[in-house]
């Protein structure tokens, strides 16, 4: 069977990813030089309550290594892995995955690494549909296949609270230009081809969460899957999903938290709705 | 008396030279027939500047055509026009284009036919035409023409002696059709300034233009007495907002010089004052539109040194040719008028093109709007207005421009703001225009300013000097304290429904009051997050934004 690896940005939690065989490669968080493995040495509230002090986190991919090890424990079960990662706009993960193909010491293991231009559940929706699949007992190429036709259905819809660690982050994007605004404006942005771009400029939270529902809307009736997710307000994540039950089954909705390596990026109060488009090609 | 017959190209455009000048000496009156004891939009001031872009237009023709001289007229006052009353004289000016097309003079019978189009042209370039205005005069006008007319007579004299007797009563009359006229007790200021126009055009057909130097127009009393009335001239004038003008710098020396006193003469002189020095010696910096007052006071205390004035219009010509060799092509760019620095600063950080100066008291022209959207760079333009008085001529630049051009209909800085926050970057030009006009609604403004005279208006007893709180253009409380007026405007909105309140606070008005002005909105309206930006604009002490 494909066995499906991806990385913490994803956003899957530790439960789905058991249940589906998905192995989730952590990206690290660094608070001065004392470094945490993102979701593993530290938790998305841990980390928000640390974020509030003076030393603004930074964060790294992790080594070709730590990706050529979960290769070599993979191949002793299997022959097909696909490795789906946060878009290499955002982060150097992609690269690190790639090299690690060179390391595997068993002969004849098939490794296909895909840059999935997205991140969060953007990334995991990619994810979980192919570790559906492949449990399905699809074969290595019809899994790719379908994960890279999932680039383009996969949109991420995400209200932004604060620029301010975007920016300082450098991830900014096509939003550089709501950085400099001198009214605090709340942009509702999406990944573009693997990149920041805003799509509508807000000045409340409510008013992009409606943003997020009306985006949402627009897929009515085509959406495969649905994800909500939240850093630090759960009753916002929940306002969403109760707007978003007259278009989707509720109970399918699936929610998570930012890792604290996105957090890093996206600070406090950020809300997503992410979604997998189905497939209506002919 | 002296009777004309035919007037010719020459005399007619001087004919209308004399009217300009009449009107000149009533503007302060005109301006002081204000609806609102706000400092507004002055009509008079837009219609008489409005009538200065017609006639220099016209003013190098000679031995030409009356129809040639009405044409040129026509077209300087399109590009000239300022505020509505302006636009509306610049669609009757174009009517009366019309109607003497084809006439090398004008008699009696033309100049009814032309007052005809006039009236047919001013109501066309209204969406939605209000009786009791400017509008209703001219059609009284060309009523009482057309009906000497057609009596046979050819007198352009006596033609216009019914054209003034109708317009007279007309504007007398116009309380009883517009209830806010008849509730703040004046005639419609429009109105009275085409009749000032009409009559000074008569007086000139009588040859007594020698004599009206030493007179002065009459203004019209309503028909309809009023309790309170009393007309003063506004306070605030318009002085206040200096364009562009000249970057002033020069060194002045001399013994006993008193800092404070020059810095407080210089303040009201202009914009960017520096003056710093000592009492022999002060380096001075000053953005004004008279350096030659600057410079005539200063050499009364001492010696000039080192005199630099620059045209900074120019300089931003400059600036501007720049940016745009900058800036490739984009779809569409946003132009705004906008008043106050701070305000200015919102505006171009959130996007803005092109920012044109302007508001309340300081109308820019219908040129003013074409000119700052040629600089654009790109073909698709969207104009916010941000006033309701721009909004005609922000349209007018769609005759101009061979761009295309949409105009969002904001009537105050806010609804700017929320039409800005709405545009999205990946739509195109339409789609663009539809959700900010959309926006605008998504907004309420308040805005505190301190009323010019006493007045009633909206069953409100307003004395001078008081608080005034505007919501949206509805006058809706006043009060001696400022605090008191905000709070009794936002009882009779429902706050619950809002979640950001940002308060711009204007020249008059300081950080900490702002940040007072704040705690006590907050205290009562706890889910409101607020947010206190400097706007710098004139007049008004706070202008707030509910969203």
């Amino acid at each position: 069977m494909v066995k499906i690896v991806t990385d913490t940005t994803s956003d899957i939690t530790r439960d789905l990813a058991q249940s589906l065989g998905i192995t989730v490669v952590p990206l690290t968080v660094f608070f001065g030089k004392q470094s945490y493995l993102d979701r593993v040495e530290m938790s998305t509230d841990t980390f928000y309550e640390r974020l509030v002090g003076d030393v603004f986190p930074t964060t790294t991919q992790p080594s070709p290594g730590v990706f050529a090890e979960v290769y070599n424990q993979l191949s002793k079960e299997t022959d097909e892995i696909l490795v789906i990662v946060i878009s290499g706009k955002l982060s150097g993960t992609y690269q690190s995955a790639l090299n690690a193909t060179g390391m595997v010491k068993k002969k004849g293991v098939k490794i296909e690494v895909i840059d999935s231009r997205n991140t969060a559940m953007g990334l995991g929706l990619m994810v979980l549909n192919a570790a559906q699949k492949a449990e399905a007992g699809a074969s290595l190429e019809e899994v790719v296949s379908l994960t890279r036709a999932n680039i383009h259905r996969s949109h991420p819809y995400m209200y932004f609270d604060t620029l301010k660690y975007l920016a300082k982050g450098g991830r900014v994007g096509k939003a550089q230009g709501l950085v400099g605004s001198i009214l605090s404006v709340k942009p509702v942005v999406t990944l573009d081809d693997g990149e920041v771009n805003p799509i509508v400029r807000v000045r409340s939270k409510k008013a992009g969460i409606e943003n997020l529902y009306n985006l949402v809307a627009q897929y009515a009736g085509n959406i495969e899957m649905l994800a909500v997710e939240h850093a630090t307000t759960p009753d916002d994540a929940d306002l969403l999903i109760e707007r978003l039950a007259d278009i989707y089954p509720k109970d399918q909705i699936i929610r998570s938290t930012v890792s604290p390596v996105l957090g890093t990026y996206m600070g406090p109060n950020v809300v997503g709705a992410f979604v997998l488009e189905k497939d209506t090609s002919p | 008396m002296q009777s004309i017959r035919n007037l010719s190209g020459e005399e007619f455009h001087e004919m209308f030279s004399v009217s300009a000048d009449w009107l000149e000496k009533s503007v302060a009156e005109v301006n002081a027939l204000n609806v609102f004891p706000v400092p507004d939009g002055d009509t008079g001031t837009n219609m008489l500047l409005t009538m200065h872009s017609a006639l220099e237009e016209a003013e190098d023709l000679s031995s030409a055509s009356v129809s040639e001289f009405i044409r040129k007229m026509s077209h300087g006052a399109l590009m000239g026009a300022r505020g509505n009353s302006g636009v509306i004289l610049s669609q009757i000016i174009s009517g009366l284009s019309n109607g003497l097309a084809n006439n090398v003079t004008c008699d009696g019978q033309s100049m009814a036919k032309a007052f005809e189009q006039a009236s047919i042209a001013a109501y066309k370039g209204i969406s939605n035409p209000v009786e009791g205005t400017i509008l209703t005069v001219i059609k009284d006008v060309a009523k009482a023409a057309k009906a000497e007319a057609l009596n046979g007579t050819n007198d352009i004299i006596i033609i216009m002696e019914e054209a003034v007797r109708a317009a007279g009563e007309s504007v007398a009359n116009t309380p009883s059709l517009l209830k806010v006229l008849r509730d703040a007790g004046v005639v419609d200021a429009g109105g009275q300034g085409l009749y000032i126009i009409l009559d000074g055009a008569l007086r000139y057909l009588k040859g007594e233009a020698e004599t009206m130097q030493f007179r002065k127009p009459q203004i019209i009393p309503s028909k309809i007495p009023l309790v309170q009335h009393s007309i003063t001239a506004p306070e605030t004038i318009c002085e206040d907002e200096v364009p562009f003008g000249y970057c002033t710098n020069l060194l002045l020396k001399g013994q006993m010089l008193e800092i404070d006193k020059i810095s407080a003469k210089l303040n009201k002189r202009g914009e960017s004052l520096v003056v710093v020095g000592d009492d022999k010696t002060i380096r001075i910096h000053i953005h004004t539109i008279d350096p030659g007052w600057v410079i005539s006071y200063l050499t009364t205390l001492g010696t000039l040194d080192n005199v630099h004035i620059q045209n900074m219009d120019e300089q931003h010509e400059d600036f501007i040719e720049m940016q745009k060799e900058k800036s490739p092509a984009g779809d569409v760019s946003v132009v705004s008028v906008v008043a106050g620095e701070g305000f200015a600063e919102v505006f171009s950080s959130l996007g803005v093109s092109h920012i044109v100066k302007g508001g309340q008291t300081m109308n820019p022209s219908t040129k003013d709007l074409f000119q700052a959207v040629e600089k654009c760079s790109a073909d698709n333009i969207i104009i916010l207005p941000n006033n309701k008085n721009i909004i005609l001529a922000a349209e007018q630049v769609k005759k101009l421009t061979k761009k295309h051009l949409l105009v969002v209909p904001s009537k105050t800085m806010p609804q700017g703001i929320s039409a800005l926050l709405a545009f999205d970057y990946d739509a195109d030009f339409e789609t663009n225009h539809k959700l900010m006009e959309e926006a605008l609604s998504s907004v309420i403004t308040l805005e505190v300013t301190q009323a010019v005279r006493s007045t009633q208006v909206n069953g409100l007893d307003i004395k001078k000097k008081q608080y005034i709180s505007i919501i949206d253009g509805q006058i809706v409380s006043a009060d001696d304290v400022l605090q008191n007026s905000i709070d009794k405007a936002l009882e009779q909105i429902d706050v619950s429904a809002f979640e950001v309140v940002t308060i711009y606070y204007g020249k008059a008005e300081s950080q900490a009051g702002a940040e007072s002005v704040s705690a006590s909105i907050i205290e009562k309206y706890d889910q409101l997050q607020p947010e206190i930006i400097k706007g710098s604009q004139q007049h008004y002490n706070y202008i707030i934004s509910l969203e």
